[in-house]
């Protein structure tokens, strides 16, 4: 008999905890601990933020659910793992503490045989001066509460717009010179731009995109050359000119480094210092490891065994130039080095290193995208995280069987342009590797141009919805919930 | 010279009727990319 324990229910950790549920026997013990009762499928935030989804249409208790499937569940967060045990145990531990019910605050240690850090990324709004959601005019998507916030944000200077004599601005894009997760914000800034337009009160906002990228359609991706109908087109060219047809403003290489009421202050790749005002703000954080400690058996600190900021896993961490940089550098099995019994899929592990070109301003700070790793990829890796460790429990084996990088592993972004059953758009973009590999396709941006490609209308957004409600099926597990993909 | 998207090609991409066989064609186009598989840099596999 084996005990699994998965740490974090997002979408790596749940969908590692149901693909071992389903094809493990009862004998093995599968627990969860995470401190959030809810399931969400954060890419539907964008709809909770705009005011066109309810929370309740993005979210679903884990708890019956888990506890129908036979997986015990933890409302609690984990804070030291102890990889070898302790003196009084050998086993391996981890330390949780209860956040929630009638333990609420109470500690304890969860013993494992395998365990799976599926606890995607820390939201950094630390980071950066002023960057609190809900404050000073500045707002997130990043979770349904920020949403629910910045939804009513929206509403408020939309409703401001009707009798204003001067225009309004909005400002959307990454909060901190190291940001990530530009889809995000892009998505956000185009359904935030429909519904001020089909408001009628488009002639009354400024809109304006600012972004540590150095080009548009960066995405932290190093940019990519798609296929667009039948000629070639370089994201860079696509998001320009759906900006140009949306009359967004944008402002790139900008490092955010401090947010006050109604202003924004950053420093661009010239090393300039400038400030923007904004009515309306939406700034992704950077997202950093959750600071989580590590000991050996005899209580000597070994944090830095498991954890760069994220933990470690098979990646090559060597520092090294851009011009270096490989797809073998990028981890395949997300297994710690040191520890085999220990995986981190999903944003939970560290990256060997970017993806765009790091950039600096002259006085020294680094203004570049960090690596985004998305829900497809996040669910990828945990499913095969999941197969591998099934496949050693059967065969009472080290070997690892599944394998998949992130340079050789396809994905799509769907991004939504606007909401509508008829009125509605997205901008639909798949990247084959997710990492470029610039030795195997050196003419076409270090990506398979048959299976990188962009398309745009409304048949990306009913796309879009018919995923939420594919994904929300499966993360229930409602009948043959397996045979959707990740 | 910068590209902009034509009036006529945004009837096509808003047009429902268009679109639906987009729709299915996207679907088929998404799937193959990324349900087709993935694997090693390191290996060959
Ligand atoms: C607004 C928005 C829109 C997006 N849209 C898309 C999209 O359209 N397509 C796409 O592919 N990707 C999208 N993404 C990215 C996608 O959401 C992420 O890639 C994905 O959520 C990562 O999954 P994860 O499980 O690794 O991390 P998370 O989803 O962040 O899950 C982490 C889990 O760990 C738990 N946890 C945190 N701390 C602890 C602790 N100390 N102990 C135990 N558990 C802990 C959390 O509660 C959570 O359950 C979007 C992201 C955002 C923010």
């Amino acid at each position: 008999m084996s005990k699994i324990v998965v740490l974090g229910a997002g979408i790596a950790g749940h969908t590692a905890a149901t693909h071992l549920r389903r094809k493990l026997s009862k004998e093995h013990e599968i627990i969860v601990v995470s401190p959030n009762r809810n399931y969400q499928w954060v890419p539907s935030n964008i709809w909770v933020g705009i005011g066109r989804m309810n929370p309740k249409d993005v979210i679903f208790p884990l708890e019956p659910l888990y506890k129908k499937s036979r997986i015990e569940y933890k409302q609690a967060k984990v804070s030291i793992f102890w990889p070898e045990g302790d003196l009084k145990s050998r086993k391996p531990f981890v330390e949780i503490e209860y956040v929630f019910g009638e333990k609420k605050g109470t500690k304890e240690k969860v013993e494992y045989d395998f365990l799976i850090n599926a606890t995607g990324p820390k939201l950094a709004f630390d980071q950066t001066e002023g960057l609190n959601p809900g404050t000073n005019k500045a707002y997130s998507v990043c979770t349904y509460d920020h949403a629910i916030h910045a939804a009513e944000g929206l509403k408020k200077v939309m409703k401001q717009a009707k009798t204003a004599t001067e225009k309004i601005n909005i400002l959307i894009g990454t909060g901190h010179p190291k940001a990530t997760c530009q889809g995000a914000a892009f998505e956000y800034i185009l359904n935030v731009e429909n519904e001020i337009r089909k408001a009628g009160l488009r002639d009354k906002f400024n809109i304006t995109w600012i972004s540590n990228e150095y080009e548009l359609g960066d995405f932290g991706m190093d940019g990519m050359l798609l296929s667009y109908g039948n000629e070639q087109l370089s994201s860079k060219e696509l998001i320009e000119m759906v900006f140009e047809d949306r009359g967004i403003d944008w402002i790139l290489g900008a490092g955010v480094t401090k947010i006050d009421e109604g202003l924004c202050t950053y420093e661009n790749l010239e090393g300039e210092t400038k400030t923007i005002s904004f009515d309306f703000a939406m700034l992704i954080p950077a997202f950093s490891g959750h600071g989580f400690k590590a000991f050996s058996q005899n209580g000597n600190d070994i944090t830095e065994k498991l954890f760069k900021g994220f933990m470690i896993v098979d990646a090559d961490y060597t520092p090294k130039p851009y011009e270096e940089w490989r797809v073998q550098d990028w981890p395949e099995t997300y297994q710690n080095p040191s520890y085999k019994n220990i995986f981190a899929p999903g944003i939970a592990f560290a990256p060997p290193h970017a993806i765009s070109k790091p950039r600096k301003s002259p006085n020294g700070r680094d203004i570049f995208p960090s690596p985004p790793r998305t829900g497809m990829p996040s669910g990828i890796t945990a499913k095969l995280v999941a197969d591998n460790i099934i496949h050693m429990i059967k065969n009472n084996t080290d070997e690892i069987h599944h394998r998949g990088s992130l340079g050789n592993m396809g994905a799509a972004c769907v991004a939504s342009a606007g909401f509508g059953f008829t009125k509605g758009s997205a901008i639909a973009i798949t990247t084959f590797p997710i990492v470029p590999d610039y030795q195997k396709y050196p003419e076409t941006h270090g990506r398979d141009i048959k299976k990188t490609f962009g398309e745009m209308g409304l048949a990306g957004h009913w796309v879009k919805h018919s995923l939420h409600h594919a994904f929300l099926w499966k993360a229930k597990m409602k009948p043959f919930w397996y045979l959707i993909p990740e | 010279m910068k590209k902009k998207i034509t009036a006529s090609q945004k009837r096509i991409m808003m047009n429902p009727f268009i679109q639906f066989f987009r729709f299915l064609a996207l679907n088929i186009k998404i799937l193959m990319v990324v349900a087709l598989g993935h694997g090693s840099t390191r290996t060959k596999n």
